[in-house]
């Protein structure tokens, strides 16, 4: 609509400076100043406004200067290949004009699929391998199992029970491609309530229980702690993706610390493992979706547990980041905003 | 005979629950539908229902209302685990227990076996619960700890209370905040923080690793006893 605006109003204004210029100037310029006014309008809009804009001012220099004026009759047929030159140039320029524009919007659109499909062939790539482990071990084993029970109970047990532990990994990693997907979707939506971090980390700490039980986890929070207003279920994920993180990639027998401080308005809570830590160039890039450290070769997971911490500790408006400890091993701290805690009434002392 | 009743509208799941359950001596009724769950726990009277809460009728919440308006048996939901909200909703609806899909049957028999004996132990009396070197006297409202009397206030004991009451069982935060401080308080969940941190300072060997007071993120707590009580 703006288009055909313009092209009325550029052919006016020619019209204009076209009178202005009369008896001084050859109508050859003046048509070249129409011929201005339809390039200006085929380059900024659309090619019905091209057109528009072309009839529009191939009939005003017709109608108004070209003899007899006041008619749309030419005598000088010559004139005819003026308007054939304004109406060609009109609709080449726009017709070229269409192709650039078209050309920029599949040029962004390439660019965004490259990425999408980055993500997908690295998620193609860890699923394939990661998920097709636990896949091939239930098929593998339920299959044994049902040919019959040739085999002695006590391997027939074994087969069940790899059964039960592939498919409870399968299911974690399944479930963390679910977060992900949930939190980049923006499709959870914080259910912030008063909390305590020991509960949390108690509720944690029980949960991961086997995956811990090769490491000697130290927990160190002040009794003192404040409350934190925070989604516990999404808190309680975060922490349990850094401690079972920690437990993977640093050898058996080697200290996790879980603790917490106070520092002015928010917290900072760390998981700090003993093993070899990051190399340098991996500290930041660790928090990457499908990003695992250089060094690891045949480390277990899908590299989404940092991811989503990141994007959980985001959430909550904190910072998370990674540090080498000196002596070995490496910090992971985050930090969550404190807000000043309700009011909680005294009890009466008790009879 | 015990009978549970098991609302679930995948086959697959109905049959390895129906063979865990059978081989553990239960009597197992099938229902694939919410509607046809709330039939059969009018005809065949179970002593427990398990109930997904993800049926394709009827949602499982509108089907534990149903069974509580008539009912007292113990209800345990199956539940994804991207469903928290309406996991609590379950919950605070009546239901007793939860477990997450998916789960080991070794989990949900114990989760049944807690629930029916709670069934059981609500007609007779209050029982005196061993945790560790703590001994609770629940009727005479006396908790010692390696035989010396540890005192609690008045809150701290209605909430141990609460909690014993529903031994073994997940009590949500609603729940506990309403038969402590009272309806006017269910929203008041740092209330529940403070005492529960209170309590298990004075209960647990180690309160932040607790093993007897336990937090279900999200949802609420559940008391663990020794098999003694």
């Amino acid at each position: 609509m703006k288009g055909y605006v313009w092209a009325v109003g550029a052919t006016a204004a020619c019209t204009l400076a076209g009178l202005a210029m009369r008896g001084r100037f050859d109508l050859v310029n003046i048509a070249m100043v129409y011929l201005l006014a339809v390039v200006v309008v085929a380059l900024r809009f659309s090619r019905g406004a091209a057109i528009a804009v072309t009839v529009l001012c191939v009939a005003a220099f017709d109608f108004l200067f070209v003899p007899p004026a006041g008619a749309f009759t030419v005598d000088d047929l010559q004139y005819l290949l003026t308007f054939a030159i304004m109406l060609a140039v009109g609709l080449v320029i726009s017709g070229l004009m269409q192709t650039v524009r078209r050309r920029a919007k599949e040029q962004a659109q390439v660019e965004a699929e490259a990425e999408t499909e980055r993500m997908r062939s690295a998620l193609l790539a860890s699923i394939s391998h990661d998920l097709r482990t636990p896949l091939t071990v239930l098929a593998g084993a339920s299959s044994t199992l049902a040919r019959g029970d040739a085999l002695p109970l006590e391997e027939r047990k074994q087969l069940a029970r790899s059964i039960y532990e592939q498919s409870r990994e399968l299911s974690e990693q399944v479930a963390k491609v679910l977060d992900m997907t949930r939190l980049e979707a923006g499709a959870i939506a914080l259910q912030r309530d008063w909390d305590s971090l020991a509960d949390i980390a108690g509720a944690v700490l029980r949960r991961l229980g086997e995956r811990l039980a090769a490491h000697r986890v130290v927990v160190d929070l002040p009794p003192d702690l404040p409350l934190l207003r925070v989604d516990a279920t999404l808190l309680e994920q975060a922490l349990a993706n850094l401690l079972e993180n920690a437990a993977r990639h640093t050898p058996t027998g080697t200290v996790v610390q879980l603790r917490a401080r106070r520092d002015g308005g928010e917290l900072v809570v760390s998981v700090e493992d003993h093993g070899p830590g990051l190399p340098e160039h991996d500290v930041e890039r660790v928090f990457e979706k499908f990003q695992r450290a250089t060094s690891e070769g045949a480390v277990r997971g899908i590299g989404l547990g940092l991811a989503i911490c990141r994007a959980i500790v985001r959430l909550h408006g904190g910072r998370i980041w990674a540090e080498r400890v000196p002596g070995g091993g490496t910090a992971f701290r985050f930090t969550l905003p404190l807000e000043a805690p309700p009011a909680m009434p005294a009890e009466q002392a008790a009879a | 005979m015990t009978t549970i009743l098991v609302v679930e509208d995948e086959p697959e799941i109905r049959r390895f629950l129906r063979s865990s359950l059978g081989a553990e001596g239960y009597r197992v009724v099938e229902s694939a539908t919410a509607r046809r769950g709330a039939i059969d726990a009018g005809t065949h009277k179970p002593d427990l229902a398990i109930v997904d809460l993800a049926l394709p009728d009827l949602d499982g919440r509108e089907l534990i209302r149903q069974i509580r308006e008539w009912s007292s048996m113990p209800i345990v939901v199956l539940s994804a685990r991207t469903q928290e909200r309406v996991k609590v909703e379950a919950l605070d609806a009546g239901a007793d227990d939860y477990i997450t899909k998916p789960f080991g049957v070794g989990e949900l028999l114990a989760r049944v076996r807690v629930a029916l004996r709670h069934a059981s132990r609500a007609a007779g009396g209050m029982p005196v619960l061993q945790l560790g070197a703590v001994t609770i006297d629940l009727q005479k409202r006396i908790v010692r700890r390696d035989g010396a009397v540890v005192h609690l206030t008045a809150l701290e004991f209605r909430l141990l209370n609460c909690l014993a009451q529903h031994l073994g069982m997940v009590v949500t935060h609603h729940q506990l905040l309403r038969e402590v401080w009272g309806p006017t308080h269910v929203g008041q969940t740092h209330y529940l923080r403070i005492y529960m941190k209170q309590l298990r300072d004075k209960l647990e060997d180690d309160p932040v690793q607790p093993k007897y007071l336990l937090t279900e993120t999200g949802i609420g707590y559940r008391l663990l006893a020794d098999e003694a009580g």
